[in-house]
């Protein structure tokens, strides 16, 4: 490693309508992505994005959008359409990894048709669209379970509207729960980076391999993919260039999260296995503890 | 399979505390009435023969006390709320028609927090003030209960048992509040506070107080409003009611957030931040706690009320003794406006109860004297700091069911750099609420290095220590009991010799520090809420306090469990220290 040249390696999370969306726990997905940053010594700053905020894509590396009550997501819908719109679509097409849960997702929608009364639009960056079928139709509350890339992802679901897709790719498959609809056993939607889903809990604490995946993909974006195949992050967050040791990792093309150093994921794997089990997927959970510390079976 | 067994192990646990504690409470005045039963009194509405509804209301009281009977009989539980829903059955109106026998009426106390201490308050200033006070049970606060509270007290005629001097306090639950305001008539209402909760339950904290508005609006303007003027959302309920409306809040400006933390405002939940006339946000000259505090609207000028009673200075003089002088307009024209009163509780919470209850009583003209008294030698309801001893400790057991409410808590344990003993008990069950995300939202951060001893337990026990992790507290530092083991984890392949493998098969060097890690010994092997009690006492030096935090249903097994160690609630309504 002697030409190496080490940087220290900063990540900026733009946190949207931090005071509007903040219903149950989403502020846990930001402690989160903070940590587990700051465990491998890569700084991580957040920056609220208010109402009135224009958003310059070249600023951020990672976008963070939660839920609302209705009430205080009308005026957010106005916002995002008129003031972040723009810097949004750039953002999400030059590949920002972006997570919308809840209220967010929906935003990221085309529209949502309430109960009653006008539609509110949405960004449109999902094929998807969300309809309120009245008071009479039950919420969707409850623990939820679903399939993604490989592995399970856990969460709780509260959510009165049902999300169809069109030909928005889904998260995915619910194994547990309701899901974007409680019809078609899909859950959320993905375009490029950005990950709506209705999953909270909070989503990221008791999914540590998808908060690292998210942090990989912005990493990945910010220095560049082609980088990393001889490049190795040590525990102080120094990255090193051009190592050429045996021990150097070798990089899947799906999935960036492999990059970072892992943590000591145990109470986290737990946590998630727990809830698993709780539901009554027994399978799912051995898998989840067998697939602890973050590492993938290869 | 899930669902049922925590409901019916919730069932099992609150009737046994109910009935232990009495359906309703036994008042220092209780003395038998020198009045006679035939006149009902204070009877606003009049049934539409006289002859059937009595009868009917008589069949009703019977069918429901016998019904009652007969499940308690049969083990079919306590047998209390299914009184009055057999009552109501027989006759829809029971409660009505029973309600206005009382003499004083009906208080009637809703909001997110603090109803049962508030409650409480007023029970024992009206009792103080010779008034005969009954209450619907902790807990039994829907319907049934509150039916049940007025019919087990009537006889086979229909008619309520000693009705003179009674006033009858009705701790009632946010969501069926509209419900019970149709059927009683009210005399105050009082709305303590909103502020998230049960999401999965209640829905939003908009629409509850949707839901209030409009029940207020087909309220009699006979009836007097009691509001905290402190919360946006409960204050701005006054504006559209016709009849009379009575504030209360805190004038201290020494209880701002930003006075008392120096190290900036910590992490608060704040459930209303928008004007509900023209939806501006609001801004603040002083703030207590979330969005409790002096606000107002720069856009429409809607500005928190002048509070009729209100706390201009509130000092604490001890972890649950807190002193505040109370100023009151209704007072205005007698020799003592302000008056000092002593609150034997910990925290802000508290103070806006005291001050609620204070408020009430002097709504239905009741003097200084009941309610200084009244408040300052409350017995604290089981859960809200009262003291037990076991095993040459104190434990004190502090409920904390949503995120503002836990933040107090959390504020009232480490606010003076104290190091604790703490038992924290998270559970999921219905009765929790089933969504346990809010707990991302509590300030646990304040908590980091100033627990001494720290477990954690409950149904959720995981997830806890998971945020706590993230919190910052070491993982050393924290003893994790879960109610049942992992099957997932086998014992022959546990997750350190698993590690190890992968870590020699994917040759990744850092692991190498990881397999010097201590095996997962934070993870107790033993499960339940007696083994997190028992390690929690354990860990507690003789001598010292046990400060526990459970949710709603966690505090029910912790009192069963200490029931089933013989520790009565002899000991634990006594105020022995």
């Amino acid at each position: 490693m002697n030409d190496s040249v080490t940087r220290q390696l900063a990540l900026t999370l733009g946190h949207l309508y931090p005071d509007q969306l903040n219903l149950y726990g989403d502020r846990g997905n930001i402690i989160v992505l903070r940590r587990r940053c700051q465990q491998r010594g890569i700084e991580l700053r957040v920056v609220s994005l208010g109402l009135g905020d224009a958003l310059a894509p070249d600023e951020y590396d990672m976008l963070f959008i939660g839920g609302g009550q209705d009430r205080e997501q009308a005026p957010v819908a106005q916002d995002l359409h008129d003031t972040k719109g723009i810097g949004l679509w750039a953002a999400i097409e030059d590949d920002m990894p972006v997570l919308a849960v809840c209220g967010g997702y929906q935003l990221l929608a085309h529209y949502y048709r309430p109960a009653s009364g006008p539609d509110m639009r949405g960004l449109g960056v999902f094929d998807a669209w969300t309809i309120h079928k009245g008071p009479r139709v039950a919420r969707c509350i409850g623990d939820i379970a679903i399939n993604w890339n490989g592995s399970t992802l856990v969460g709780f679901e509260n959510h009165g509207g049902r999300t169809y897709l069109g030909t928005a790719q889904p998260l995915g498959k619910v194994l547990k729960g309701y899901g974007n609809n409680a019809e078609d056993a899909t859950e959320g939607a993905i375009y490029r980076n950005a990950y709506g889903t209705y999953m909270h809990g909070s989503l990221l604490p008791k999914n540590p391999h998808f908060a690292d995946h998210l942090i990989g993909l912005a990493l990945r974006r910010k220095y560049g993919k082609n980088d990393w195949d001889n490049s190795h992050i040590n525990e102080t967050g120094e990255w090193t260039d051009g190592a050429s040791s045996s021990e150097s990792l070798e990089i899947k093309d799906d999935d960036p999260s492999v990059v970072l150093t892992p943590l000591d994921d145990r109470l986290e794997w737990e946590a998630h296995a727990s809830l698993l089990e709780h539901m009554g997927l027994q399978d799912a959970a051995i898998a989840a503890l067998s697939n602890d510390n973050g590492l993938k079976v290869s | 399979m899930r669902k049922r067994r925590p409901s019916a192990k919730l069932r099992r646990a609150g009737l046994r505390s109910g009935e232990r504690k009495g359906t309703l409470t036994p008042n220092r005045t209780e003395k038998p009435s020198e009045r006679p039963l035939t006149v009902a009194r204070g009877q606003r509405r009049l049934p539409r023969s006289k002859r059937r509804p009595s009868l009917r209301a008589g069949l009703a009281v019977v069918g429901g006390r016998t019904a009652g009977a007969l499940s308690r009989r049969l083990h079919l539980g306590g047998g209390t709320s299914i009184v009055g829903l057999v009552a109501q059955r027989v006759y829809p109106d029971i409660v009505g028609h029973l309600a206005t026998q009382l003499e004083h009426g009906s208080v009637i106390v809703t909001g997110t927090n603090g109803k049962t201490t508030t409650s409480g308050f007023i029970a024992a200033v009206l009792s103080d003030a010779g008034l005969r006070v009954w209450r619907n049970r902790e807990g039994s606060n829907l319907m049934g209960g509150i039916a049940s509270s007025l019919v087990i007290r009537a006889q086979p005629n229909g008619n309520l048992r000693r009705e003179g001097r009674a006033i009858s306090i009705l701790e009632v639950d946010e969501a069926v509040m509209p419900q019970i305001l149709q059927t009683v008539p009210a005399r105050v209402v009082v709305f303590t506070n909103l502020f998230r909760d049960q999401l999965d339950r209640y829905g939003e904290v908009d629409s509850v107080a949707a839901l209030w508005q409009q029940a207020l609006g087909t309220l009699s303007t006979d009836t007097i409003l009691v509001l905290n003027a402190d919360d946006p959302t409960t204050a701005h309920l006054g504006e559209a009611f016709g009849g009379r409306v009575l504030y209360f809040g805190i004038d201290d400006p020494a209880l701002d957030l930003k006075a008392q933390h120096d190290e900036g405002e910590r992490h608060q939940v704040i459930d209303t931040r928008i004007c509900p006339k023209c939806g501006g946000e609001y801004s603040y000259d002083l703030r207590f706690f979330s969005h409790m505090g002096h606000y107002h609207c720069a856009h429409c000028g809607n500005q928190r009320p002048q509070p009729d009673v209100r706390a201009v200075k509130v000092q604490s003089d001890d972890f649950d003794r807190t002193r505040m002088q109370v100023s009151s307009s209704l007072m205005a024209g007698t020799s003592k406006q302000q008056q000092e009163i002593v609150i034997p509780l910990p925290g802000i919470y508290n103070v806006y109860n005291a001050l609620a209850a204070a408020t009430v009583a002097q709504a239905i003209e009741i003097g200084w004297e009941p309610i200084v008294t009244g408040i300052e030698q409350f017995k604290p309801i089981f859960g809200r700091g009262e003291r037990i001893h076991i095993e040459g400790r104190t434990l004190r057991l502090l409920l904390a069911k949503n995120p503002t409410g836990f933040n107090e808590v959390l504020r009232t344990l480490f606010n003076e750099g104290t190091h604790r003993h703490v038992l924290f008990v998270l559970n999921d069950n219905i009765a929790d609420g089933r969504d346990i995300s809010w707990i991302w939202d509590v300030d646990f951060e304040q908590a980091v290095n100033h627990t001494s001893t720290l477990v954690v337990a409950g149904s959720r026990a995981l997830d806890l220590a998971l945020r706590l992790k993230y919190a910052g507290v070491a993982q050393d530092k924290m003893i994790t009991v879960t109610t049942a083991p992992l099957r997932a984890i086998k014992p022959d392949t546990s997750l350190a010799a698993r590690k190890k493998r992968r870590a020699k098969n994917r040759n990744v060097k850092m692991l190498e520090e990881a397999d010097q890690q201590p095996p997962l010994t934070e993870i107790s092997h033993h499960y339940g809420i007696a083994e997190a009690l028992d390690s929690a006492v354990r860990q507690t030096p003789v001598g010292e306090t046990l400060f526990a935090v459970p949710t709603y249903t966690g505090l029910l097994e912790i009192q069963r469990e200490l029931e089933r160690r013989g520790l009565t609630p002899h000991y634990w309504e006594g105020r022995d220290n």
